[in-house]
């Protein structure tokens, strides 16, 4: 039983950066840009985040490096595909590249050549008074850090705000007919742009979530693709923060899962295969789901003739 | 395209190669290496001698065949982000032939089975997301990407059990017999057969692409899929077809990998040439005579970085930020390019109101 | 006069490919309907643009109430009064009524019931039926144009600008929409009406503009001018007139196509088409009128083995094709040019040559064991280019390069040739400047000639006049009946597009 019960809290540990990840996509995809960039944002943001915490000891200011460095690189992206109306895809896979040589490089210059992985103390863990006493869910839901408090908070918000609010119906109408949002005085470019500022922010604390809640370290393959899971999650969550949000458990839950399995060590099992059981759902799921909700004009720039 | 156009494009090209690797240098300060020091060393050291010339061409077979991957697939407006995947699939194929025919069937036969193995293992593995798409819809670049993670613990999985070497310490297979090996082709060097393999895979691209109908037709379902099935066209066969073609050529460099350069397979090899493949294609204009060249340039950039991790303190990864750098400004370069032309359509037009 | 209320100032707009407006000035009074007449590429919706603030101008000043204003972006104008319904609608598909109409003019949180409340209020007001609440892609063209009024009408424009508003609905809801302009200017607002027919003009307008080529070529006012004059400003010179055919008696000839009882009824929607039955002689011209978007597309689609049938039959030369695909039709010699060439029938980023080998790729004809013989195919296009005098530098420019009329020439060059039994035009003049037209149409008239059957729809009542041997009249997937020309008038005509039989109740 104790073991289902860490198998579950640890599924929603590892859930919070995917979820935080795909509503940052749903962010920017219910605009109209797909944010390809999404693995490099994830990767910059646990290298910024480790460097920012490690060399301040502050994690604070680790979080706060990581969304700075998301910024940064959604910005390059939003300036090359809105202003300078580069394919969204081509881009995002050159921003990957060039991130992971970047973050590689520049880890050297900043540490040198190091014989023993430098650490960070993982992010603690917050058990909430009260509530985190109730049995099973206290022990799942309320002894989680505060990342993790904070993105399950966000999900409400998000969805309120974009379906809510005179904010969230611009942004829509940018993703559905940008034509249209332009004819009724929006400002697209503006608009995506800023949604994909935003998309880069929570990215970058979601990469940054890889390195200073879960291992407390920084390595190479640190994300190894779970940024292109997020985005696989907002596609999966059909556009909507609700989605992404149940998707995001379950993709949390497969990662625990695999974590488990590697670490019985069993050489009979092929603990393999369960690491690559998130990537094998995504496959299933984009299969056998059927998509709707797509907003209209997604991956396409939008341009104006002049 | 017309003539002035190829030129310019190639100015521009090679303008954003050279900005691209200009500001990759200018960072090497930060680790204490001088940058016209280590400009000469890449220069000096790659070209030093036959040998390490030959590395060049050993480290553009791959790259020619998976930027050819993407390449094609991108003519036909599709996304095949799995070439590494693609190309795994065709290491298992051709190390699991050659080791289960070597020595029991002459060289030859066994270089010509684990030749179509990879072929039809990459393939296959292509055929499968072009399926994908074409029967349900999915989202091609999101099943490519996520093909090539779980090929990479399907690869662990195999080298750990079934293709483990005799011996059960790493995570490798065993060597294969040197019957089996692709011949070298230039004495004093490495370079083997390989190399003429991807340069035939490009021109068979090429040709295919622009001078036969099936090509044609894979091009005008990119640009217009709804005209080419006015047309007669099936959209979703050519989808098909495409990611098949797409996937053997990426799986065809496992066989120029196995059989030809490392002549055994383990974890984390040449994990990176799906990407840099990627990369290349752009630089190309998924051309496929230009993937020839740009998969040089980088074969070039690759060993001049080995030689220069090699002699001072820079890591091999400065490869990787030269390669971003580049790509970058080609991406750049394009938009430079078009800009340019619309006021140069804008000025000529106000020449001939005047005139 | 009554007050200016908006003035136009020796505007000039350029774009890469084109010189949009040249010099054009032009004054809006308080309470004028100004109709702007031109054919399309006149520079009509460009000028217009730039008032509303979606193109900046290149040169020249606009005022507003006599002071001079910097209209950047649409926001601005709406400030200032000015409204614009563009061509295409711009409404978004996926949303309400409601949130279409408040799209950019809300702020915070959005209390959909009352807004909902306070736009069905609006709508009466002006005599309109709006679901407020209904989702857009649910309702129809005529209430679509509806809503795109209410837009206006919700920011308190007091300059309407109309880009062909007519276009797409029939006789019967083009009175509404002029009864609703005469209405608005009467409270004191102006209308700007932009479109190419004369009818129209001469129904609701106060002054008349008239553009070519970018430039202003007439001023008149209404009760001074007549449709002859106008025609002649606006095209510059009289036109070629053509040989009407009609009169011809084809029960002699043999029936190219037959078609029996075709029905496309896709599951739980309403029928697309609708028992579908008529037949097309040797040499005959069938034309097909109807407002847009009542099964033409899909009859044509049908015909050309590109649509899922339901049931009905489809004979050609005696036999039965129901079956076959686009591939094997193109095969038997049927040419077809879609309304919307762009999407359908060229491919702009390829070279001219490219384009002609679109509809035969299958053929043996440019390519021997599925390699392409270039040489061949560009002495041909060459050819082509030179028979139909497509202004073209060679055969290696992108199709996309061309002028609209040019490209259109390229799909019927093209289709022509492929057609040899039966050729389907639908819309094949649209968006083509009258000198194209005139050319389209020869072209139509002479492969009558040489004995090929032809389809040609069109929503442009004096083409189907101009050309058709006879005239079926289509509403919502069915045929309303099928005339000899010469035994149809306008009126009756547009009764039967709107679902009227003569002397009858509507069909629904």
């Amino acid at each position: 039983m104790q073991v289902f019960i860490n198998l579950i809290a640890r599924a929603f540990f590892m859930s919070t950066p995917l979820i935080l990840g795909a509503l940052g996509e749903v962010i920017a995809e219910r605009t109209g840009m797909m944010v390809t960039a999404v693995e490099g944002i994830f990767l910059i943001g646990a290298w910024g985040g480790f460097i920012g915490a490690f060399l301040s000891g502050n994690m604070f200011v680790g979080f706060l490096a990581a969304m700075v460095c998301g910024l940064l690189v959604a910005f390059l992206y939003g300036v090359t595909t809105i202003y300078m109306n580069q394919h969204q895809i081509v881009m995002g896979t050159a921003i990957a590249i060039l991130i992971t040589g970047f973050c590689t490089f520049f880890y050297r210059v900043i540490f040198g050549v190091q014989t023993v992985p430098l650490t960070v103390d993982p992010l603690p863990v917050i058990e909430i008074p009260l509530l985190s006493k109730i049995p099973f869910i206290g022990e799942i839901l309320f002894s989680q850090n505060i990342i993790t408090y904070l993105t399950y908070i966000l999900v409400p918000i998000i969805f309120y705000v974009i379906y809510k609010t005179s904010l969230g119906l611009s942004m829509r109408s940018c993703g559905e007919n940008p034509e249209a949002a332009d004819a009724a005085g929006i400002n697209v470019r503006r608009t995506r742009f800023l949604a994909v500022a935003v998309a880069g922010c929570m990215g970058g604390v979601a990469g940054a979530y890889y390195s200073l809640c879960n291992v407390g370290m920084y390595n190479a393959e640190i994300i190894g693709g779970r940024g292109w899971i997020a985005f696989g999650i907002c596609f999966l969550g059909n556009w909507n923060p609700v989605g992404a949000l149940i998707f995001g458990i379950i993709f949390g839950i497969s990662d625990a899962l695999g974590t488990y399995v590697r670490a019985l060590g069993n050489a009979s099992i092929p603990s393999e295969l369960f690491s690559a059981l998130p990537y094998i759902l995504v496959i299933v799921l984009t299969v056998c789901r059927k998509q709707f909700n797509v907003p209209a004009k997604l991956g396409s720039n939008y341009v104006k003739e002049d | 395209m017309e003539k002035g156009k190829v030129r310019d494009f190639l100015l521009w090209t090679l303008l954003a190669i050279v900005v691209g690797l200009a500001v990759s240098f200018a960072f090497l300060p930060l680790l204490g290496v001088n940058s016209f020091e280590s400009m000469k060393i890449m220069l000096v050291e790659t070209f030093s001698d036959r040998f390490t010339m030959g590395n060049i061409l050993i480290k553009t077979t791959p790259l020619i065949l998976t930027s050819l991957a993407f390449a094609f697939t991108y003519k036909a407006s599709l996304f095949n982000i799995g070439a590494q995947g693609q190309f795994y699939v065709g290491c298992i194929c051709a190390v699991a032939v050659t080791l289960a025919l070597q020595t029991k069937v002459p060289g030859i036969v066994v270089l010509l089975c684990a030749f179509g193995a990879s072929i039809l293992g990459g393939g296959l593995t292509g055929l499968l997301i072009g399926f994908l798409k074409a029967r349900f819809n999915a989202n091609e670049f999101l099943v490519s990407m996520m093909s090539t993670y779980v090929v990479q613990y399907v690869m662990q999985l195999l080298l750990r059990t079934v293709l483990q070497e005799e011996k059960g310490e790493y995570l490798k297979t065993d060597y294969i017999d040197a019957s089996a090996w692709l011949p070298k082709i230039i004495p004093g060097t490495s370079v083997s057969l390989g190399i003429v393999v991807s340069l035939a895979a490009a021109v068979f691209i090429w040709f295919l692409l622009y001078h036969t109908t099936l090509g044609y037709r894979i091009r005008v379902t990119g640009l217009n899929g709804d005209a080419a099935f006015m047309s007669g066209i099936n959209p979703k066969k050519m989808c098909m077809v495409a990611f098949f073609i797409s996937g053997a050529v990426a799986g065809l460099a496992g066989f120029t990998e196995i059989n030809g350069m490392q002549h055994m397979l383990l974890t984390d090899f040449e994990s990176d040439i799906g990407s840099y493949g990627i990369g290349i294609a752009i630089m190309a204009n998924a051309h496929p005579i230009g993937a020839i060249f740009a998969s040089l340039l980088f074969g070039m950039l690759q060993v001049g970085g080995t030689a220069l991790s090699r002699s001072t303190d820079a890591p091999a990864s400065v490869i990787d930020v030269m390669l971003g750098f580049v790509m970058l400004f080609v991406l750049m370069s394009f938009f430079v390019r078009h800009k340019m032309e619309v006021r140069r359509m804008k000025q000529q037009k106000l020449k001939g109101e005047e005139a | 006069m009554s007050e200016e209320v908006i003035q136009l100032k020796h505007i000039t707009k350029r774009f890469a490919k084109v010189l949009a407006n040249d010099d054009v000035s032009l004054t809006i009074h308080k309470g004028e309907v100004v109709a702007l007449l031109g054919e399309n590429g006149a520079g009509k919706s460009t000028i217009m643009k730039i008032l509303y603030g979606l193109y900046r101008a290149t040169s020249g000043e606009i005022l507003v109430d006599g002071q001079e204003r910097k209209i950047n972006n649409p926001k601005e104008a709406m400030n200032l009064g000015i409204s614009m319904i563009q061509q295409h609608f711009s409404l978004v598909p996926a949303h309400t009524v409601t949130e279409n109409i408040i799209l950019g003019n809300c702020k915070g949180r959005i209390d959909i019931k009352a807004k909902e409340k306070e736009i069905e209020e609006l709508a009466r007001q002006y005599g309109f039926e709006v679901p407020a609440g209904e989702y857009i892609r649910n309702l129809t063209v005529g209430t679509q144009q509806k809503v795109e009024i209410l837009k206006a009408l919700y920011l308190n424009a007091r300059v309407l600008i109309m880009d062909e508003p007519t276009a797409v609905l029939t006789p019967q809801e083009i009175d509404t929409v002029m009864e609703f302009v005469r209405n608005y200017v009467a409270r004191g607002n102006s209308v700007v009406f932009i479109t190419h027919k004369m009818k129209e003009v001469m129904q609701v307008s106060d002054t008349i503009v008239v553009m070519r080529n970018g430039r202003i070529c007439g001023k008149v006012k209404r009760e001074e001018t007549n449709e002859k004059e106008l025609a002649h400003m606006m095209i510059g010179h009289d036109l070629e007139e053509l040989q009407t055919p009609g009169g011809t008696d084809f029960s002699g000839r043999k029936k190219r196509l037959v078609v029996e009882n075709l029905t496309i009824q896709p599951k739980n929607q309403a029928a697309l088409l609708d028992n579908v039955s008529f037949e097309v002689h040797e040499g005959e011209i069938l034309g097909i009128a109807g407002v847009s978007e009542n099964g033409q597309q899909e009859l044509c689609e049908a015909l050309y083995g590109a649509a899922d049938i339901t049931s009905g039959k489809i004979l050609l030369d005696g036999e039965d094709i129901t079956k076959t695909n686009v591939k094997e039709r193109i095969q038997m010699g049927i040419g077809y040019t879609a309304s919307d060439r762009y999407r359908y029938g060229m491919v702009e980023d390829m070279s001219l040559a490219e384009n002609m080998l679109l509809k035969s790729s299958y053929l043996k004809r440019w390519s021997r064991r599925g390699i392409i013989n270039w040489k061949k195919l560009r002495s041909y296009t060459d050819e082509q280019i030179r028979d139909y005098s497509i202004k073209a530098p060679d055969n290696g420019v992108t199709a996309g390069s061309l002028s609209g009329g040019n490209q259109q020439k390229l799909v019927v060059a093209r289709e022509v040739d492929m057609g040899q039994k039966m050729i389907i035009f639908d819309q094949p003049t649209r968006g083509l400047d009258l000198g194209a037209i005139n050319y389209v149409h020869k072209t139509i008239l002479s492969e009558r000639e040489k004995g090929k059957s032809v389809i040609l729809v069109s929503t442009e009542l004096s083409e189907i006049f101009a050309l058709s041997d006879r005239i079926a009249v289509m509403y919502k997937g069915r045929i309303m009946g099928i005339y000899k020309n010469g035994e149809l008038t306008t009126e009756k005509i547009g009764l039967l597009m709107a679902g009227y039989q003569p002397n009858e109740e509507a069909v629904v």
